[in-house]
C-alpha cells in the first residue's frame, strides 16, 4: 500500500503543519463578520432653547419623550 | 492490477520534486478573506457558512472549550476542502495519506487530554470509570477503558483515511468496469454508469460528513475534558 511509504511521511506531516495551524487560521482570524447595522432610537427631538427649562415643560410640549 | 489501482494514493511528484506542498497548500488559496462590510456573493457565502458550522458546534461548551473555537473551524474547513477537492477526476486527495491523519488526530486528542488532566484532573480520571460498576469488575474496567483512551487518535486516522481510500477506490472500480464492460454489452453500461453516479452522490456526502465527524469527536473529547 503506498501510504505506508514513510519516505513521504515527513514532507506530507511538515506542509500540513503550516498549512493547518497557520494559514488556515490566519485566513479565519482576517474575515470580518460584521453585525447588521442598528437603527438608531430617533423618537428624543434635541431641543436648544436658551430659557429656563422649567416652564419649558408646558410651553414646548413636543420636547419630552413620545409616550 | 494491484499496483495499477494503488497508484493513485501514491504522493505525486512532478519531475521528482513532490507536488504534494503545492496539493496540501491550495484548499487555503480557495478561502477568500476581505475586509469590506458587504462583499462579493462567494465571500457572503464562505462567511455565512462558517458562521453557521461554528454556531452550531461551539455553543455546547463553556467559556473555556470555546477558547478552541478558532482551531475546530480551520481543522473543518481544511478537511472538508480537501476531500471535496479530491473527488475531482485524477487529483491527489492528501486525507488518504496515513501520514498526514495521524499528525492531525495525535496532538489535537493529546492537547484534550493533556488539558483535562491539568485543570480537572480527578475529573478527568473519573472518566475512566463509569458509574454503578460492580466493586470486583473495577480494575479490569478501568485497563479497558484506558486502552480505549488510548485507540481514540488511532481511531480518529485509521477512519478518515480508510473511509476516503474506499471511496476513491470504488470509484476507479466502478470507472474500469464501465469502459471494459463498454465494448462487450452496452446496457450493463448504462447501469453501471448510474452506479457511478450514485457513488459520486455518496463521496460527496462522504467528504463533508468524515470532516464533520474528525471535527465532532474531537469537540467531544473537548468537552469531555474542560
Amino acid at each position: 500500500m503506498p501510504q505506508l511509504d514513510t519516505s513521504t511521511w515527513f514532507t506530507t506531516i511538515m506542509t500540513m503543519l503550516p498549512t493547518l495551524y497557520l494559514i488556515m487560521q490566519l485566513k479565519l482570524l482576517n474575515t470580518n463578520h460584521y453585525q447588521p447595522p442598528l437603527t438608531k432610537n430617533s423618537n428624543l427631538q434635541s431641543h436648544n432653547t436658551h430659557w429656563q427649562p422649567k416652564w419649558t415643560k408646558t410651553c414646548l410640549p413636543l420636547s419630552q419623550p413620545q409616550q | 492490477m494491484n499496483e495499477n489501482l494503488f497508484t493513485s494514493f501514491s504522493t505525486p511528484t512532478i519531475l521528482n520534486q513532490p507536488a504534494t506542498i503545492p496539493i496540501i497548500l491550495f484548499p487555503t488559496l480557495l478561502i477568500l478573506t476581505s475586509k469590506h462590510p458587504t462583499n462579493n456573493r462567494l465571500a457572503t457565502i464562505q462567511q455565512n457558512l462558517t458562521q453557521l458550522t461554528l454556531k452550531q458546534m461551539m455553543t455546547t461548551h463553556n467559556a473555556k472549550g470555546q477558547t478552541w473555537s478558532l482551531m475546530l473551524m480551520s481543522l473543518i474547513t481544511f478537511i472538508a476542502m480537501t476531500n471535496l477537492l479530491g473527488l475531482l477526476p485524477h487529483s491527489f486527495t492528501p486525507t488518504t495519506q496515513l501520514s498526514m491523519n495521524l499528525a492531525m488526530a495525535i496532538p489535537l486528542w493529546a492537547g484534550t487530554v493533556v488539558l483535562g488532566l491539568r485543570s480537572k484532573t480527578k475529573n478527568s480520571l473519573a472518566h475512566l470509570l463509569p458509574q454503578g460498576t460492580p466493586t470486583p469488575l473495577i480494575p479490569m474496567l478501568v485497563v479497558i477503558e484506558t486502552i480505549s483512551l488510548l485507540i481514540q487518535p488511532m481511531a480518529l486516522a485509521v477512519r478518515l483515511t480508510a473511509n476516503i481510500t474506499a471511496g476513491h477506490l470504488l470509484m476507479h472500480l466502478t470507472g474500469n468496469a464501465m469502459l471494459a464492460l463498454s465494448t462487450t454489452n452496452f446496457s450493463m453500461t448504462l447501469l453501471t454508469s448510474m452506479l457511478l453516479a450514485l457513488l459520486t452522490i455518496l463521496e460527496i456526502a462522504v467528504a463533508l460528513i468524515q470532516a464533520y465527524v474528525f471535527t465532532l469527536l474531537i469537540s467531544l473529547y473537548l468537552y469531555n475534558n474542560t
